[in-house]
């Protein structure tokens, strides 16, 4: 397998979260082969939240959000980088409202095997609510963390830092 | 490399964008986080290089998982093709260390299969690639082997690096936070596969859930991650007693327990909710 190429990514600014993660070539790639997202076949996870009816799925840089004029305090829609993990990939999505998560969603996730999208399906729904209770884990990586908690808090991390969102 | 020079180099940009990487090795993904400051191009490419071939080395000699590799060649004590790579007996050395440092919670010689040094050799390795990117002249950087970690630098200006060590048992949520001074390893039961041996019995055992230790050295700090797994609270008082490392554990009851120096951060009120509070003294 192709070893995944450096990036060069551009969020330094905001935070320095989203920035660990295992961000793929949608654009600003300038280094290395853009390799594919590994063998991740899709699979479509029963919805992670409420009203996700996963749209289109799929369209991965789904485009950075309609983010409402962020007056001062931070509002909005964005979407995360997808994120690959051990066995799979993801990309979520967050709302913020007044200055609070409202919702999280995965426009993304795709497993590798059927284990994992079993493993998904039971684990995105609790970490969605974890996320919402936490709100913004303002921390650069994760000790001891499974591949899925980590992609999923790297893509919620980078979302966030599009709304600048502290 | 097709190079091109990016957007890093080009003036006008105050800082050069940090740098991300993942890289399947030794049965996980390490992920790198670099800070360019102000080092060459060409220089800072042949050091992330460099911290790559660290790993992969490590895991042609280490692999317990590959026939060939001279520790499982060394393992069933079949011969070796060439004299045996100089990182084995350096290898050794830091397993008797850690095996000393943990009371005897941490032995790779009384593991079932024969030695096994697998629970130090990835903070080994992750500690030998960081340590390519500190001699390369970098100004921070941090490297996480699925999970277990190791950092110098600032990520940003007055910043510290910040952990989140995972909850054992909710998915995402944090037992707490950890200001990363150099090197945090966590061992758990729930990562897959997890199998620790109790080097008392030969069997598998824990008296931890989640176990944490921070220290200068990622290779000892991993090795006594998984001794505080299998210990608990009888491996952290080898811990507590060992200069600059710390510990913190979750037993299986869900209580806790930390050594008086280890650098949780202070949670606010936010995720007071999902990152717990306690912080019991170490008696």
């Amino acid at each position: 397998m192709k070893t995944a190429p450096w990036l060069v990514l551009a969020g330094a600014v905001a935070g320095f979260l989203g920035v660990l993660g295992f961000h793929r070539p949608a654009s600003a790639n300038a280094l290395g082969a853009a390799a594919g997202p590994t063998a991740a076949a899709r699979a479509s996870v029963p919805a992670a939240g409420p009203a996700a009816s996963a749209p289109g799925a799929r369209s991965a840089a789904t485009p950075a959000a309609s983010s409402r004029a962020p007056a001062t305090a931070a509002a909005g829609r964005a979407t995360g980088p997808i994120e690959q993990y051990g066995y799979g990939e993801l990309t979520a999505r967050v709302t913020v409202s007044a200055g609070r998560i409202t919702d999280v969603q995965l426009p993304v996730i795709r497993t590798a095997e059927q284990y994992s999208q079993q493993l998904a399906s039971q684990v995105i729904p609790l970490l969605r609510r974890e996320v919402l209770a936490a709100q913004s884990a303002n921390i650069n990586a994760v000790s001891g963390a499974t591949y899925t908690s980590q992609a999923y808090a790297l893509s919620v991390q980078a979302a966030l830092d599009k709304l600048h969102f502290k | 490399m097709s190079g091109s020079g990016a957007a890093p180099s080009r003036a006008g940009l105050p800082v050069r964008p940090v740098l991300a990487h993942a890289e399947p090795v030794m049965g996980t993904v390490v992920s790198f986080a670099v800070l360019p400051g102000d080092l060459p191009e060409a220089e800072l490419w042949s050091a992330l290089d460099a911290a790559r071939a660290v790993l992969h080395r490590a895991n042609a000699v280490f692999s317990t998982w590959d026939p060939r590799s001279p520790v499982s060649r060394l393992r069933r004590g079949a011969a070796q093709p060439g004299p045996l790579p100089a990182a084995v007996a350096e290898v050794a050395a830091l397993c008797r260390a850690a095996r000393e440092a943990s009371g005897g919670w941490f032995d790779p010689w009384a593991m079932p299969g024969g030695y096994d040094p697998t629970g130090l050799v990835k903070g080994w390795a992750v500690d030998g690639a960081l340590a390519v990117l500190r001699q390369a002249g970098l100004p921070a950087a941090m490297v996480n082997g699925g999970g277990d970690l190791a950092a110098f630098g600032a990520p940003a200006p007055g910043q510290r690096w910040r952990a989140g060590i995972r909850h054992p048992w909710r998915a995402a949520a944090l037992a707490a936070i950890v200001e990363v001074r150099a090197a945090v390893a966590t061992s758990g039961t729930y990562e897959r596969g997890a199998h620790l041996i109790d080097p008392r019995t030969g069997l598998p055992g824990r008296r931890a859930v989640s176990a944490t230790v921070t220290g200068p050295s990622l290779a000892l700090a991993d090795a006594l991650a998984t001794a505080l797994a299998v210990g608990g609270d009888a491996a952290l008082e080898a811990i507590a007693a060992l200069e600059s490392y710390d510990g913190y554990l979750i037993r299986p009851d869900g209580s806790e327990t930390s050594t008086g120096g280890f650098a949780f951060v202070p949670t606010g009120q936010a995720s007071a909710s999902e990152v717990t509070g306690r912080r019991p003294a170490p008696e």
